[in-house]
């Protein structure tokens, strides 16, 4: 394989990297205006989202593949630290859409402040991380790409400098970002002593002759904490909140859609790939190994969507509450782990896009909302609706498909999760019950900013001249406004006809199982 | 050279006890420029398993291996601690305090 050709294979990453080290450059030259930055790396993210579309065969980009013809789904070759999957692949696109979705809402900062290039740039590495870890065949690797991903995190979160609250929430994702790696990477190396390779899939491979020693569990331990940490699976989920809380919202919203998923897709990759597929799969010998550790994380999985919902349900505070909700939907993802079908993990993989769009959306909402001079208690909200109507029922919209109702991507996605959960009867039936009673209890706490927002009138009659205005996105921005309006369209479209969608996962998550990476 | 049982244990014990060093330093630690001490500490624990189950391997890729994640793991804590000073500069301009406890403007 000549030098060309491994490029091509990279295209997306190279674009999304080429797209931030621009940004810099142009910054450097002395161009000064924020729309250069941003369109950048807008177009970066773009460019690198057809490619990764085309590689997956989708319909109008069908034929510009980069990657050279059969090296897609056939794992990785050797002692290869990276493999193209398409199940990998499915996640680029569910990350870059978030990182695309946030790029293009922050078009519409006009504030001139200093260093609103490097923004664009950490966005653009950021992005360059989340789409690594998912090619990676290699623990080292992924653990390495996940920290690209996080130590340009905090800086985002902190970049505004002179906000005490962002750096103090910059600060405690920090001190939590770094404790996390320095567990994930110590189960890295217990893994490495344990089995001589830190290859994921040739660790994944050899459990049906050696089984687990004693240092393997340990390492796993490690890593289920390191990573759990990343994914704020319960014991380790009380930073969320005040991160997503204290951060510009517009960087919330990335936190909540992009760099939690990157580590989903880690905790796949570490735990599902060796353990449950590969592992349990091949030898009955470890059959009752595979029952045990399926059962852990489903009661990890119903703890962190309960404890996730109780807290939102008593949260006065609009962007702790998103935080807590975030929380518990990351239960249901947990969900698709724990049962390990490949409908389980189509449903999975659904509700981690869904996730994207509407949260992602909403925090994009709170954004446009303190932008129009909307308070952060829920109480502020008061009468949104009638003064925003298009807004309003943006997020009512969103709120809802959190909660899953009909016609909304979230009602897609639970259905199918569920549904796969059901399927695999026995104990997972209880888990099935476990997650329609928390969908339930959510439902509470979202009907109540409903309520809020339509049923009590706003303070002071509204004036003809604002009701009029109100039905524009007027005062939003135009990058604001078409980052929310797409996500709105996504939500609505993919929730009427899910087909196409469900398509290219089901296929994707087909190739990953059988495979097993 | 191959590792035995109790060697094993002797040194994952050694690395378990600058990993505990490191998570105690982290949880008690108030002075931000110690809390980075301790977490430098804490990562190196994982390089000291790598180099030294790279040491033992059992043919020379597998060491190889090892000895390039202890290297990987020692440039990521490196940059790690350069954000994490980073964030204390910013924050001791604006508070003139790099006291971890007085970080009280977002309730836990």
């Amino acid at each position: 394989m000549n030098g060309i050709t491994t490029a091509l294979e990279f295209l997306p990453e190279i674009l999304v990297l080429a797209g931030a080290l621009l940004v810099l450059l142009l910054d450097v030259v002395g161009v000064r205006r924020l729309e250069a930055f941003g369109g950048v790396i807008v177009a970066a993210f773009g460019a690198a989202l057809v490619a990764i579309l085309a590689d997956l065969s989708v319909a109008p980009f069908a034929g510009w593949s980069t990657l050279p013809a059969g090296s897609l789904d056939v794992g990785p070759v050797g002692g290869s630290l990276y493999a193209f999957t398409s199940f990998g692949l499915v996640f680029q696109g569910i990350f870059l859409s978030a990182a695309l979705l946030v790029a293009v809402a922050s078009l519409s900062r006009t504030s001139n402040e200093k260093g609103a290039s490097v923004f664009y740039a950490l966005l653009g590495i950021a992005a360059l991380g989340m789409l690594l870890v998912a090619v990676s065949a290699d623990l080292i690797f992924l653990l390495l790409s996940l920290e690209v991903t996080a130590i340009s995190s905090y800086l985002l979160v902190g970049y505004t400098r002179r906000e005490s609250r962002g750096l103090e929430a910059a600060m405690k994702f920090y001190i939590i970002g770094a404790l996390s790696a320095a567990l994930s990477f110590y189960g890295a190396s217990l893994l490495y002593g344990a089995y001589g390779t830190t290859s994921l899939a040739v660790i994944g491979h050899s459990y049906p002759s050696g089984g687990l020693g004693p240092l393997a569990i340990v390492g796993y331990a490690f890593l289920f904490a390191g990573i759990g940490f990343e994914v704020t699976i319960v014991p380790f989920h009380a930073w969320a909140v005040d991160v997503y809380d204290g951060a510009p919202t517009d960087v919330s919203a990335f936190l909540a859609g992009g760099t939690k998923k990157v580590g989903l897709f880690a905790f796949f990759a570490v735990f599902l790939v060796p353990l449950l597929l590969i592992g349990g799969g091949a030898a009955t010998a470890s059959g009752s190994f595979r029952d045990s550790l399926q059962i852990l994380i489903a009661v990890f999985a119903i703890l962190t969507m309960t404890i996730g919902n109780v807290l939102a349900l008593m949260q006065d505070n609009m962007k702790r509450m998103l935080a807590y909700s975030s929380i518990s939907q990351a239960g249901y993802m947990l969900l698709g782990v724990a049962v390990a079908t490949s409908a389980a993990l189509t449903g999975a993989t659904l509700q981690i896009f869904a996730h994207v769009l509407l949260k992602g959306g909403a925090f994009l909402v709170v954004a446009a909302a303190a932008g129009l001079g909307v308070g952060p208690m829920i109480a502020d909200w008061k009468g949104f609706g009638h003064r925003r109507p298009v807004l309003g029922a943006s997020f009512a919209l969103m709120l809802l498909g959190l909660a899953g109702i009909p016609l909304t991507i979230g009602f897609v996605s639970k259905f199918i999760l569920f549904a796969a959960t059901v399927q695999a009867e026995g104990l997972f039936l209880w888990l099935a019950i476990a997650g329609l009673l928390n969908s339930a209890l959510s439902v509470f706490y979202y009907a109540r900013v409903l309520r809020t927002m339509y049923a009590e009138s706003p303070e002071g009659a509204l004036t003809p001249t604002e009701e009029v205005r109100g039905l524009a996105f007027d005062g939003l921005g135009l990058g604001r406004a078409v980052a929310i309006g797409a996500a709105v369209v996504a939500i609505v479209g993919f929730g009427v006809d899910p087909q196409p969608l469900v398509q290219v996962m089901q296929a994707a998550v087909q190739h990953f199982v059988t495979l097993g990476i | 050279m191959t590792l035995d049982p109790f060697t094993t244990a002797g040194l994952v014990g050694l690395s378990g006890a600058l990993l505990g060093i490191g998570l105690f330093g982290i949880v008690t630690r108030r002075n931000f420029i110690l809390l980075l001490v301790a977490i430098e500490i804490a990562i190196n624990a994982a390089v000291l398993n790598f180099v030294y189950f790279a040491a033992f391997a059992s043919n020379p890729s597998s060491g190889l291996n090892g000895q390039s994640a202890a290297i990987v793991v020692i440039g990521l804590a490196a940059t790690e601690i350069a954000v994490g000073l980073a964030i204390v500069l910013a924050l001791n301009r604006i508070r003139g305090s790099i006291n971890v406890t007085e970080a009280t403007a977002l309730k836990l």
